[in-house]
Formats: structure tokens, C-alpha cells, sequence
């Protein structure tokens, strides 16, 4: 167990944000929240990143996560938040360079890991640019490559390795670079990290997540394997949306209809 | 290119000797030539304990006002702070117009508490402000700067209030104050004013990669292993510290922290690996160019150097207004 959540609650002007929620991050798996807008999945993953003083118990890797320090806490969990906006003028690899910050390496180890990480994102084109200029979804890349290779650095101790909290990150990227997104989020559970990546294309979620957490007004309604928990019933119940299974082999797919 | 240029050993040295240049040159700047400063027991005298000090005074304040800038503008992420702007220099001249007041009225002399007063009323302006224009909520922008005009209004009504109590001479040491000037400048403050400033570059090296971590965010900062919080109270004690003593030393000068990062990062960008060395050596020089205008544009009289840095400064701000105001849509 990487990380286990036990009743958490939080409020925030008044309404009850997160709700009982408990669950356990298991290493190599990928995790998929979803639930409709204002539905707390933002707030939880603030929770799980150490970012949020809430009632109930965060424990990361057997110990609870207000004991860690900032340094600590970055070799174990990287967090990508929903909205980030910069006013200074930073160059993307200046910006990909923090992602070494946490973790002690020579200059000469952080410029190769700098530069592999360009190549194999295939953003030499970007990497002296100014990050401003880019559009939104390059930024997206951008950042999403910066908490890749924060994840890469950290080392697999007996409960496990990483923790890669994702909020959003399909929201603005194209066809080709969801892919890639999957690729990566695929890759790092397989090298022994537990990816939790909030999403909103229940599609995607069942085609990249081994289990789901549904959450509705904060409180997790549904929690387990992807296939059993994402049914016709639970989609028109939580989303208010009509929606048609369609099986193909071992894969499926829902259709919604507009009414 | 001129990032490449500037961030080179050789950009590095250039910049150096154009600075050396220009300090060596205010140096000889005035009504008495380099043959007579050179030449003669007066022009000795006045080259060694006039000019020199107060050219020294005027880097090392640039400096510190300049660094002090970069400072508050990376912790807040807001590119519109300045330590005279968002109060933190008025706050420094109120402790120090307090302790001038309370010393003239008590018949003591209090000379040697004055920069320790200063430093107080800056740090607690500095928190002021920050609790007040939280710069992690929406509109916390410009929510910020309208702390900081409430935090100069509070400090000027208060030094008003001062000047009233105040004696003569303490008035007009009050006055100079808040118009700034170097004419003053003696070895005593360019030490004081050298030792906050050896602090801070001590300090700040092993903090250039933690800085821009900060640009992006808090919760980035944080997820990338920043204790920001501890890292934000350090940065404030240090920029009251550094504000405190330029105010003790020669008053408020305005806008040279507010310009300075900026033409710095134009010119490398915002990395402050390369931004605060070239802040560093870029504020001392403006100021002491600066001052070589304040002395001699209406000479023999002198203009305070704070004018001389607000006619400047003040385009450049309302240019950052427009174009960040543009950027963000407030």
C-alpha cells in the first residue's frame, strides 16, 4: 500500500466538500476520479498530494503525510494541479529543469535527464521558448513531462515507488497527445508507480484505469474495477446522462445520447 | 541571442567593467575637476570621504533595493511589487520617523536605534501587506497592490502626524526621508548597508532554483519540494532587512526595485540563477547613475535622488501596468 485514506472530510464555506472518503493506492495501478463538476475530485487529490489540512488520516507509505517535509514528501508524490499560470518570463526547459529540484544530482546527471526528457516528448521545438507563448495544451505537455520525470527519480522502497496525482491532464491536449498521455500513465504503472488521474471521458477510463473512484457531492458513491463500476445505471444516476454499452470483444464503449 | 550573449563568461565580464566604468566615472563627476580631486589635500579629501562613500552608498543600495524587489516579486508572483510600492520602505521610514521624534522630544540621542526601528516598521508592514493582498486568491494581483497604497497611506498620515510633534531639525530629517537622497553618505552606513547585503548574497544562491519553483505556483512549489512557507518568511525578513537599512541610510527611493528585475528579466528571462547577479550589479549601477543625475542636473544645488528615480521609474510602471493589466484582464 502506497497510500491509504481514512475518513477524510473537509469543508469549505460551509458545504461539506469531502465526505467520509477512505480508499487505499495500491503501487502499479491506475486510478480514475471521476464524478461531475463541484463533485470535490480537485479537493481530494489536493488531500493526497499533502496540500490540504483536512479531518481524517493521509498516511503515505505507512506514515502520515503532515509528518513529511516538503523535500520528502516531493520524492514521493508528484502533482500536477488543475490551473497554473505563470507572469514570468521562464523558458520551458527551465521550467522541465525543477522537475530534478527534490533529489540530489550533479548538473552534468540533471542536463542528460533534461534532454532525454525533450527528445522523448519531441519537444525540442519548444524548449527555449517562453512558457507564456505556448499554447494551452503545449503547456499542458509541458507540465505533465515536468512531474514524469520528477516520478522517474524516485526510488522503489518496500511499499512501493511514486505517486503521480493528475488532475485533469487530457483537458486541453489534442488526439495524438491523449495517447501519449495514456502511453506514459501506462508506462509509470508498470514500472511500479500508482497513477491517480482525474478525468472526465469515462471512455478513457476504461480504457487506462484498473479501478475507479465515483464521486458525487463529495462522497465516493462507487469504488472498484473499472468494468463493474462504470454501468448504464450508475452514468444516468451520477451524470444525468443516458448512455448505450456497446461490447466489442474484450473492450467496450458507451455511446450517450443527447436526451 | 542576447540571453546566450549576456549568460556567458564573457557577457559576465563586459557587464562588470561597464559598471566598473561608470562608478569610477560618478567618481570624478561634479564641480571639481579629476586634475584638482587628484592633486590636491582638499580634492583628496573630498574624492575619499565625499564622492567615494556616497558612489559605494549608491550601489550598495541599488543593490539591496533592487534584490530586495526580485525577491518580493518571485514570493508573491506578482511582477507589479516593489518595496516602495507595497509599503514596506514607508513602513521602515515610520519606525525610523518615530524613533527621530521620540529622541528629539526625550532629548536623547538615538542615532544608532534608528535602522533597528526602521527595520521593525518594515517587517511589520511587510507582513501587513501580505496578509492583506493574499497573492493566492483570485484578484490577488492587484488586491495587493491596493494593500500596499492602504499600508503607504497609513505610514504617510502617520509621519504627517509626526511632523506635527516634530522640532525643527527633526522635520527637516524627516523630509529627507521621504524624498530620499545620498547626500549624507559616510562610511558608518555604506558598512551597515554592505552587511545586510552580504546576507542576503549568502543567502540567496542556494535559493535560485526554490525561487523559480515559486514562480509557478504555491501547490507546484510545494508538490516539488519547497517548504514555501519557511522560504516566504525568510524572503520577508530579508527584504525588510535589506528596505530597512537603504530607508535608515538615505531614504525612500522609489521604483529602482520595481525596474530593475524587470529590465534584468528581459534581458536573461526569469530564471534567477542568472536573474539575481544581474540584478545585483544592475541596480547599484542604475542607482548610482541616477545620483550622478541628482547632483548635477541643477547644480550647484541637488535634487533628491528619490525624484530623480520616480521621474524615471514611474513610465516604466504605468507601461507594466497597461501591459500586465492587459494580460491579466483585472
Amino acid at each position: 500500500m502506497v497510500m491509504t485514506l481514512k475518513q477524510l472530510n473537509f469543508s469549505r464555506n460551509g458545504k461539506r466538500v469531502l465526505d467520509s472518503i477512505s480508499g487505499e493506492l495500491r503501487s502499479g495501478k491506475i486510478i480514475a476520479l471521476l464524478g461531475p463538476n463541484g463533485a470535490g475530485k480537485s479537493t481530494l487529490i489536493q488531500a493526497m498530494a499533502g496540500l490540504l489540512s483536512c479531518a481524517g488520516a493521509v498516511s503515505l507509505k505507512g506514515q502520515e503525510i503532515e509528518h513529511y517535509c516538503a523535500e520528502t514528501l516531493a520524492q514521493n508524490l508528484a502533482y500536477l494541479p488543475q490551473h497554473s499560470q505563470l507572469q514570468f518570463p521562464l523558458t520551458v526547459e527551465e521550467i522541465l529543469s525543477l522537475a530534478t529540484l527534490p533529489f540530489q544530482l550533479t548538473r552534468l546527471e540533471q542536463r542528460q535527464q533534461i534532454n532525454a526528457l525533450i527528445k522523448t516528448w519531441g519537444i525540442e521545438a519548444l524548449a527555449q521558448k517562453d512558457f507564456r507563448q505556448l499554447s494551452g495544451g503545449e503547456q499542458q505537455r509541458c507540465h505533465i513531462a515536468r512531474t514524469f520525470l520528477q516520478l522517474q527519480n524516485m526510488k522503489p522502497t518496500n511499499s512501493g515507488r511514486g505517486i503521480w496525482l493528475l488532475d485533469e491532464p487530457s483537458s486541453s491536449l489534442d488526439l495524438e497527445h491523449q495517447q501519449q498521455l495514456q502511453r506514459v500513465c501506462l508506462q509509470a504503472a508498470k514500472e511500479g508507480h500508482c497513477v491517480v488521474i482525474v478525468l472526465h471521458d469515462l471512455n478513457q477510463a476504461l480504457r487506462l484505469a484498473d479501478e475507479v473512484w465515483l464521486l458525487k457531492e463529495g462522497k465516493l458513491v462507487a469504488q472498484g474495477p473499472t468494468k463493474e463500476v462504470i454501468t448504464e445505471s450508475l452514468i444516468s444516476d451520477v451524470f444525468n446522462v443516458q448512455a448505450k454499452k456497446i461490447i466489442d470483444g474484450d473492450d467496450c464503449i458507451f455511446i450517450y445520447n443527447s436526451h | 541571442m542576447i540571453k546566450k550573449l549576456l549568460v556567458s563568461p564573457f557577457g559576465w565580464v563586459i557587464g562588470l567593467l561597464l559598471s566598473l566604468t561608470i562608478c569610477i566615472a560618478a567618481l570624478f563627476l561634479g564641480s571639481i575637476d579629476a586634475h584638482s580631486l587628484l592633486n590636491s589635500d582638499i580634492g583628496h579629501n573630498i574624492l575619499w570621504n565625499i564622492r567615494m562613500p556616497r558612489v559605494l552608498l549608491a550601489f550598495v543600495v541599488g543593490a539591496s533595493l533592487s534584490l530586495a524587489g526580485v525577491m518580493i516579486q518571485s514570493n508573491v508572483r506578482n511582477p507589479l511589487a516593489d518595496p516602495s510600492l507595497i509599503g514596506v520602505s514607508a513602513g521602515a521610514a515610520l519606525g525610523a520617523a518615530l524613533i527621530i521624534v521620540a529622541a528629539e522630544l526625550l532629548q536623547v540621542n538615538a542615532q544608532y536605534y534608528i535602522p533597528l526601528a526602521a527595520f521593525v516598521g518594515g517587517v511589520l508592514a511587510t507582513v501587513a501587506v501580505l496578509k492583506l493582498g493574499r497573492s493566492d486568491l483570485p484578484g490577488g494581483m492587484a488586491l495587493l497592490i491596493l494593500a500596499g497604497i492602504a499600508i503607504n497611506v497609513v505610514a504617510a498620515s502617520l509621519i504627517g502626524l509626526l511632523t506635527y510633534l516634530a522640532t525643527d531639525s527633526a522635520l527637516r530629517h524627516i523630509t529627507f526621508w521621504s524624498l530620499g537622497s545620498l547626500a549624507s553618505a559616510n562610511y558608518f552606513w555604506v558598512v551597515l548597508c554592505s552587511i545586510a547585503l552580504l546576507i542576503v548574497c549568502m543567502w540567496l544562491p542556494r535559493q535560485h532554483r526554490k525561487l523559480d519553483a515559486i514562480l509557478l505556483g504555491q501547490a507546484e512549489a510545494n508538490t516539488m519540494g519547497v517548504d514555501v512557507k519557511r522560504l516566504q518568511k525568510h524572503s520577508i525578513v530579508l527584504v525588510a532587512l535589506l528596505a530597512a537599512l537603504a530607508v535608515s541610510a538615505c531614504g525612500i527611493i522609489g521604483f529602482i526595485g520595481l525596474v530593475t528585475p524587470h529590465i534584468g528579466r528581459m534581458l536573461v528571462g526569469a530564471s534567477h540563477r542568472y536573474l539575481l547577479p544581474l540584478t545585483f550589479i544592475l541596480g547599484g549601477t542604475l542607482l548610482v547613475i541616477a545620483d550622478g543625475i541628482a547632483r548635477t542636473i541643477i547644480a550647484p544645488a541637488e535634487l533628491p535622488i528619490g525624484i530623480v528615480t520616480a521621474l524615471l521609474g514611474a513610465p516604466v510602471f504605468i507601461w507594466l501596468l497597461v501591459r500586465e493589466g492587459r494580460r491579466l484582464q483585472w
